[in-house]
């Protein structure tokens, strides 16, 4: 699985990180910072909960 | 009103007598906002001065998310531009700036009101609900927006702004007291004095801030710099004033809102009791299902079609929170209360540039009381004919009186 952040899109509500802190980085304002690439197969499931929880909708998840 | 009172209808279509300001419950309100989604999710209201109103949820996402075409800037001098038919306001910063003059003016709080930021003001929230609960938990009984949600808030604000703590509570509830009371009322004009007073007080303690540095987020926006200039006085004051008139009565009504909520669902009261772990996903349902924040309002800037719908450089849109968070078609069954919704993407702080900065500070705050109050009077029994809803549910929702008894414990 890769996950990639449209940095455009994020606005910072960081519930990304809220449910999925293993796998998203937010810089000091509480923006998403986490660079495109693969999801530890272990954090998959994390990574792809805390997608559909952005109401942004800036977090791509290809499987 | 104001010189969009005149705004003819002319070619915009659909049209319906749709009046926001009669929504005196939040049942009506709720019910209102339903049956118009499903007949016109776009439409032209002649009344309130002419406004489109947008209540699907890709629409209203889509409208605040698109900031050039419908603008949060200020057009009227005295009235708010993000709400309709609004009474006479100072300009609202950063909520009535767009880019590129926002982003110097948004930075300023999003510094302050950081995830990390408000994670060191933790022991403080958590300091101010013990407190706060102590002050009547001996008693067995309380009136939980006046003994709770309405001081909570208010204290943690005003401390993290620097106020003097003795004043804290009477200035912040300025916000509760005016949505209380209807316009017109003696309690609510006191209420008005007291605001004059309250943005007396925050010029001075601004300059006061600007030689005398302490550490509080008054000094924080007093000394701001953006290339390399101090914020003029009436900008520093406005942002102040944004912290407490956005910040304080959204998070009392969010906090009133769960209490009167769980007083009434036993069940869902004894599963946050028996895994608090469920407070997480349960604070977006609170969220979604009780929007503090209900409607607000753009300023169309170039003629474009939208749902269908001519749209004209002036246009006012009325776009709702509430009714994006009801629609069947992102949220299913969106009238059943589920504490583990997930995916929940409400829109109640707002999506795209203006989405509230201070959401990170309002959930630590709502999670904190709704914790210590199931964990100090899990029993509490709402006096269901006491609760007493704001008179008007069009811009914010919240309650006025909330009456509960309960199995009195020790001061901590
Ligand atoms: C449950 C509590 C709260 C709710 C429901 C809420 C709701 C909202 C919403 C919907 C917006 C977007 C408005 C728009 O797009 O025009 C907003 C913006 C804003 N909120 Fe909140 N808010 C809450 C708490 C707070 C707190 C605690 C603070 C500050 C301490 C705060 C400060 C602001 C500011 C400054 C903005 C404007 C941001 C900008 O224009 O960039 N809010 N809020
Ligand atoms: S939830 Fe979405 S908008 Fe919020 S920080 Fe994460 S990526 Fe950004």
């Amino acid at each position: 699985m890769r996950i990639s952040v449209d940095t455009e899109a994020c606005t910072g509500h960081a519930l990304c990180f809220g449910i999925a802190p293993d796998v998203f980085v937010l810089d000091e304002l509480g923006y998403n910072v986490t660079p495109a690439g693969e999801v530890a197969p272990e954090l998959e499931e994390q990574a792809r909960r805390g997608a559909l929880s952005c109401p942004e909708m800036a977090i791509t998840i290809e499987e | 009103m104001t010189a969009v009172d005149e705004t003819p209808t002319g070619d915009r279509s659909p049209t319906m007598d749709f009046d926001v300001y009669v929504h005196d419950s939040m049942d009506g309100s709720n019910a209102a906002w339903d049956a118009l989604r499903e007949r016109c999710p776009v439409v032209w209201s002649p009344l309130n001065g002419g406004h489109w109103t947008v209540a699907g949820y890709d629409d209203v996402a889509t409208v605040f998310r698109d900031w050039e075409t419908f603008s949060s800037e200020r057009t009227d001098p005295e009235r708010s531009s993000v709400s309709i038919g609004a009474a006479k306001m100072p300009l609202l910063i950063p909520e009535e700036i767009d880019p590129p003059r926002w982003k110097p003016l948004r930075r300023v709080l999003a510094e302050i009101l950081s995830p990390n930021a408000v994670e060191r003001l933790r022991p403080r929230v958590e300091h101010w609900v013990t407190h706060t609960i102590d002050q009547f938990i001996e008693r067995g009984e309380a009136e939980l927006a006046h003994d709770l949600s309405v001081p909570v808030p208010s204290l943690v604000t005003m401390e993290w702004l620097g106020w003097p703590a003795e004043e804290a509570a009477s200035a912040a509830s300025v916000f509760h007291d005016m949505a209380k009371f209807p316009g017109g009322t003696p309690e609510h004009a006191a209420g008005a004095a007291r605001f004059q007073w309250l943005m007396g007080e925050v010029s001075k303690q601004l300059v006061a801030r600007r030689n005398h540095p302490r550490d509080d987020a008054l000094t924080a926006i007093a000394r701001y710099e953006v290339d390399g200039e101090l914020l003029p006085q009436e900008i520093a004051e406005a942002i102040v004033f944004m912290t407490i008139g956005g910040g304080v009565d959204t998070t009392t009504a969010l906090t009133s809102a769960a209490l009167v909520h769980l007083g009434l669902h036993p069940g869902d009261r004894q599963r946050l009791i028996d895994d608090p772990g469920l407070i997480d996903s349960a604070t977006e349902e609170f969220l979604r299902y009780y929007p503090p924040a209900r409607t607000h309002a753009r300023t169309v800037t170039t003629d474009t079609e939208f749902g269908g719908c001519p749209m004209h450089a002036g246009d006012r849109v009325l776009v709702s929170e509430v009714a994006a968070n009801r629609d069947p078609a992102a949220f299913p069954d969106p009238d059943s209360f589920d504490l583990e919704r997930f995916p929940n993407r409400h829109v109640s702080f707002g999506v795209g540039i203006h989405r509230c900065p201070g959401s990170h500070l309002a959930r630590l705050e709502f999670k904190t009381s709704i914790r210590e109050v199931l964990r100090r009077l899990p029993d509490f029994v709402l006096d269901v004919d006491g609760v007493v809803e704001y008179p008007n549910w069009s811009v914010i929702g919240g309650w006025g009186s909330i009456p509960v008894t309960f199995t009195p414990g020790p001061r901590s």
